[in-house]
């Protein structure tokens, strides 16, 4: 049984197609991401998989269950979007509210302390940074202990330190009995985080394996030189092969740069150009 | 058991967040106290008249909170991103329905319960043990379709309108409906209006405890019963309007 399964699922909003039939899976133990730009239909996938939309055609489950059923909701825990959550609140009743939803869920002071929340638990979320906000939220996710966790944009909106930071506690709360769906438009996130890559594009699935074969297929990149015939630039797949042949080559260079090619590009590769 | 543990998970939330909001919680359990005290009190000379200010008052309380509970915490709610995520949790929506009832309850019973106090300790007010339960039986039904109200409020208007808009309705509807002034005090259109209003039958109810108004509850409720009806669609029709657009 996939903790996540998508068969041929369509969505239509009005005259516009936010999913055009796509059909994926998630199995227990994996970590997923879903990647793609805005208006790719990231958010209304994760809508369906939520229990929060219904597909038009198609089918979405949940182990095996429509996510609109609260019985298997049971199963799943969610972030709220970005920073949504009642500012007068704390940490502590926020979480523990969600946890009386579940039938075994972690006890709060080893979810703060996981989650660098354990001083935080007693202010007033609105008092806290977006990044502390973020960490609530992934607590909100994880305290019922369920089998699938579904993350909206996890990250958005974070500078790189905390990000990166964010990451470590993810992948702490990430083991074999748990599948993870979670959506950014960072390319970075998904290559540090994913056992696994989805890319969405105008609501169609237009990639679907490793980080790896992801990188392969699109993450080139750009070497820099001044040579003989002034500034070159080439974009390659394996960036240390060509520098090596460079040098063997006895040509004269100088100035050299390697660099990935931006997130935006790297984007415009992998949605064809959409932005 | 589950289903209990829940509702009072949902109720808790719900109360805690709407205690540390002053703005609310102020007008909401401190106006009808303050105005029974300012606008009332000078004219509760005796048992009779004390009892008629009382009860009107206690109208005006249920009234401010159900329009104010539903129809402002509805419209603020439904498109937070907040409300999104208590959705995806494994809770049927009946619970949050019935947590916001048991919130309204709360301040209901807050904002009626400091007019009574207030009134018992500061006028002749002269009900008896049956009248006062009676009085939180009528209070209760007779806040039904003001509840109703409230939601259609909530569902048919925006976060930014509706706070202005139940305002409006609570304190136009208050006085034409007679809770301020007496109906015979009331100006020309307001008195032509008046019988017609929900908050008149509402007050004729609660009037109708200590012998006061003009007609018997019966009547009243009858007026009330059909104003819940007729709230109840039009609230259905927006909550599946709003439902329909955002979770379709």
């Amino acid at each position: 049984m996939s903790s996540i399964e998508f068969f041929d699922v369509r969505k239509r909003f009005g005259s516009v197609e936010a999913l055009r039939g796509i059909s994926f899976s998630v199995d227990t133990g994996e970590i997923v991401a879903l990647l793609g730009p805005n208006g790719a239909g990231k958010t209304t996938a994760i809508e369906i998989v939520l229990g929060l939309r219904r597909a038009d055609d198609g089918y979405a489950m949940l182990r095996g269950g429509s996510p609109r059923d609260a019985r298997v909701r049971m199963q799943l825990g969610a972030t709220p979007q970005e920073t949504g959550f009642p500012d007068a609140l704390t940490p502590r009743e926020v979480t523990a509210f969600a946890a009386a939803h579940y039938p075994d869920p972690l006890p709060l002071d080893e979810l703060f302390a996981s989650f660098d929340l354990t001083n935080l638990a007693d202010r007033r979320i609105g008092t806290l940074s977006g990044g502390q906000q973020r960490r609530v939220a992934l607590a909100l996710a994880f305290v019922g202990d369920p089998a699938v966790v579904v993350l909206d944009e996890p990250t958005t909106g974070l500078d790189v330190e905390s990000r990166r930071a964010l990451w470590t506690q993810l992948r702490s709360q990430a083991n074999r009995h748990r599948a993870v769906l979670f959506t950014t438009h960072y390319l970075e996130e998904a290559n540090a985080l994913a056992d696994r890559v989805l890319v969405l594009d105008r609501g169609e699935l237009t990639f679907d394996g490793t980080p790896r074969a992801l990188r392969e297929r699109f993450g080139a990149r750009r070497v820099e030189y001044v040579g003989p015939n002034g500034r070159t630039i080439v974009t390659t797949p394996d960036a240390d092969e060509y520098v090596r042949e460079l040098v063997n080559s006895g040509v004269q260079f100088k100035d050299l740069q390697v660099a990935a090619p931006s997130f935006e590009d790297a984007f415009l590769a992998v949605t064809g150009g959409s932005k | 058991m589950k289903t209990l543990t829940l509702l009072v998970a949902h109720a808790r939330l719900m109360l805690a967040e709407l205690f540390r909001a002053p703005g609310y919680v102020i007008p909401t359990v401190g106006f009808p106290a303050m105005f029974f005290t300012i606008f009332a009190m000078p004219y509760a000379r005796d048992a009779s008249s004390a009892d008629f200010e009382l009860l009107s008052y206690v109208a005006f309380a249920i009234i401010g909170v159900t329009l104010f509970q539903f129809g402002v915490g509805i419209a603020a709610e439904r498109g937070r991103p907040w409300d999104r995520y208590v959705r995806t949790l494994p809770a049927p929506p009946e619970v949050r329905f019935a947590a916001r009832i048991i919130a309204a309850l709360v301040f209901g019973v807050a904002a009626g319960g400091l007019v009574a106090v207030v009134a018992r300790i500061f006028t002749p007010v002269d009900l008896n043990a049956e009248q006062w339960m009676l009085l939180a039986l009528y209070a209760l039904l007779g806040g039904i379709p003001f509840v109703l109200f409230g939601i259609t409020i909530g569902y048919w208007t925006s976060a930014r309108a509706a706070l202005p808009i139940a305002n409006v309705c609570y304190l136009l509807l208050s006085f034409a409906g007679g809770l301020w002034l007496p109906p015979r005090m009331l100006p020309g259109i307001a008195a032509a209006v008046s019988p017609f209003l929900p908050t008149r039958q509402f007050a004729e109810l609660l009037w109708s405890i200590s012998g006061g108004g003009s007609r018997n509850a019966f009547h009243a409720l009858g007026w009330l019963g059909y104003y819940a009806a007729f709230f109840a669609v039009v609230a259905a029709i927006g909550y599946h309007r709003d439902e329909h657009r955002r979770y379709a």
